[in-house]
């Protein structure tokens, strides 16, 4: 009893998986072994198709967001653009995990924010009001300003101010007024505008 | 400026540099960082005999001088540390977190295998050595159960200091004297050794925590302390951390991060769990959620 003395066995040090075995084990019935083969494809371009067409189906979340890790490390417009599908999903976990993993790409992401703000579904551009918020890219707040300035839904409005909040300068105060102005009738949106700018 | 003088990188360089870097080790640097980055990258080329950065880069990247890397990850990382730093989360470990260890796993008579603690990463050793003192000097459980430490770093060089233990004024500050007398002997210099029956009880890994292949090799930590290393991560790169962590715990698993550092931004896999001295994180025990 006491502090005891683990020393290193070499069969502790475990060789990585095959790429071929860690595909296969995608698709294993035990949640662990699907997030450890989604965590072990890192880097591996060839994986990317396989891991894109189980982030939709996957029932776990450990394993969509061990996918989503992966996946989000591949910071191409390829990956961005099937990820952004999922945005308009009906379950709020999945759109939830999958913004914040776009709002980590900041090199394929920016190409398909215009798109996103212009999506018929305000569902998706209230999501993309979450991605902007922690998307390192220098557009970012601009791209906010214009949604607050221009959508037409109060969600949206309201998700892109809070969005902005933390970014908020003086130079934001008439455009939040604006935003009231144009949905007097959003209770949430006037308490969020004059809880940051009185 | 050119890429070819010691002097200064060019901002190409520094770029360059950089990408690589992060794709190695998840650290970012940002351009504020760019005079503490550039010092020392200097003295690896020096170091390594090289006339300048083009030719000591392309060494670094070809690795066919493997030392070149770890010589830079040493110079590069931010090795800070001390005794019993942010002590109020070891105060958590005993009055909370191993008593709810030890009930989820049967109780302390019948436990199959050792409470598994891992510090990572550990530098210079003075966390997972704290870890030890207090487990001794301050656990009524001690003499009833096996406990297990690790320490793990990126860094070679911080881990040789772990393994010789000796440690100067500033780093022991917070260690009561009755404990420097009982577990310290002076070597000389103002320094002073650890008690070699707590050096040779704790077990060091050289390991990059973002790598998940590495990182397969912990398993079934009962408690991790993973402080003051995702502050120097980007997003992506702390997510990995936090997943590869994920998988080196039991479920149940205490996680504890630097006071500054928060799981919330990072990663929805862990529990947060308040307790009275702070927030600890728990890998939850049923299954995948
Ligand atoms: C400031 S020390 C923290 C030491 C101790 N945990 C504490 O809080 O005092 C940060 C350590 O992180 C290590 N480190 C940096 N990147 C790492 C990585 N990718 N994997 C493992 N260790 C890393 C550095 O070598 C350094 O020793």
């Amino acid at each position: 009893m006491g502090l005891v003395r683990r020393e290193q066995q070499p069969a502790e040090a475990k060789a990585a998986p095959s790429v071929e075995t860690l595909l296969r084990q995608l698709d294993d019935p035990d949640p662990d072994c699907r997030r450890e083969a989604a965590l072990g494809l890192d880097g591996v371009a060839e994986a990317v198709p396989h891991l894109l067409a189980r982030v939709g189906p996957e029932t776990a979340s450990t394993v969509r967001d061990a996918l989503l890790t992966t996946l989000a490390a591949h910071d191409t417009t390829e990956v961005a653009e099937a990820l952004a599908i999922h945005l308009a999903s009906d379950e709020a976990d999945l759109r939830t995990s999958v913004a914040e993993a776009l709002s980590t790409m900041p090199g394929s992401v920016p190409a398909i924010i215009p798109r996103l703000i212009d999506d018929p579904d305000h569902d998706v551009r209230v999501m993309t009001a979450m991605v902007l918020a922690d998307l390192a890219h220098p557009g970012s707040l601009t791209w906010l300003a214009d949604m607050i300035r221009q959508d037409p839904h109060p969600n949206v409005v309201t998700a892109a101010v809070d969005a902005l909040l933390p970014s908020l300068g003086p130079e934001h105060t008439e455009l939040l007024r604006d935003a009231v102005r144009r949905f007097p009738d959003d209770p949430f949106l006037r308490f969020t505008v004059e809880a940051a700018v009185g | 400026m050119t890429s070819s003088t010691t002097a200064g990188l060019s901002a190409v360089d520094f770029e360059k540099f950089r990408e690589f870097f992060y794709k190695r080790t998840g650290i970012q640097f940002t351009e504020s960082k760019r005079y503490f980055v550039d010092k020392r990258i200097e003295t690896c080329i020096k170091q390594a005999g090289f006339p300048g950065f083009n030719a000591w880069f392309s060494a670094l990247r070809l690795s066919d001088r493997s030392g070149l890397l770890q010589d830079l990850i040493n110079q590069l990382t931010v090795n800070e540390t001390y005794f019993l730093r942010e002590d109020y989360q070891f105060d958590s470990l005993l009055k909370t977190v191993l008593p709810d260890v030890l009930a989820a796993r049967g109780g302390a008579g019948r436990m199959t295998g050792p409470v598994k603690i891992l510090s990572l990463p550990c530098s210079t050793g003075e966390e997972p050595y704290s870890i030890a003192l207090r487990l001794l000097e301050e656990w009524d459980q001690i003499d009833h159960v096996d406990v297990e430490i690790h320490g793990a770093d990126i860094d070679s060089a911080v881990l040789d200091k772990a393994a010789h233990a000796s440690y100067g004024e500033r780093s022991l500050q917070r260690v009561p004297m009755s404990w420097r007398a009982k577990y310290f002997a002076p070597v000389g210099a103002g320094r002073y050794q650890l008690d070699a029956g707590i050096r040779g009880a704790v077990t060091l890994h050289q390991i990059n925590v973002c790598d998940t292949t590495s990182m397969r090799a912990f398993r079934d930590f009962d408690v991790i302390f993973c402080r003051n290393v995702l502050i120097y991560f980007d997003e992506l790169s702390s997510r990995r951390a936090a997943e590869n962590l994920y998988g080196a715990m039991r479920p149940g698993g205490y996680l504890f991060l630097g006071h500054s550092e928060s799981m919330s931004r990072i990663s929805p896999i862990f529990t947060p769990s308040r307790l009275p001295e702070g927030i600890v994180y728990q890998r939850p025990s049923g299954g995948p959620r």
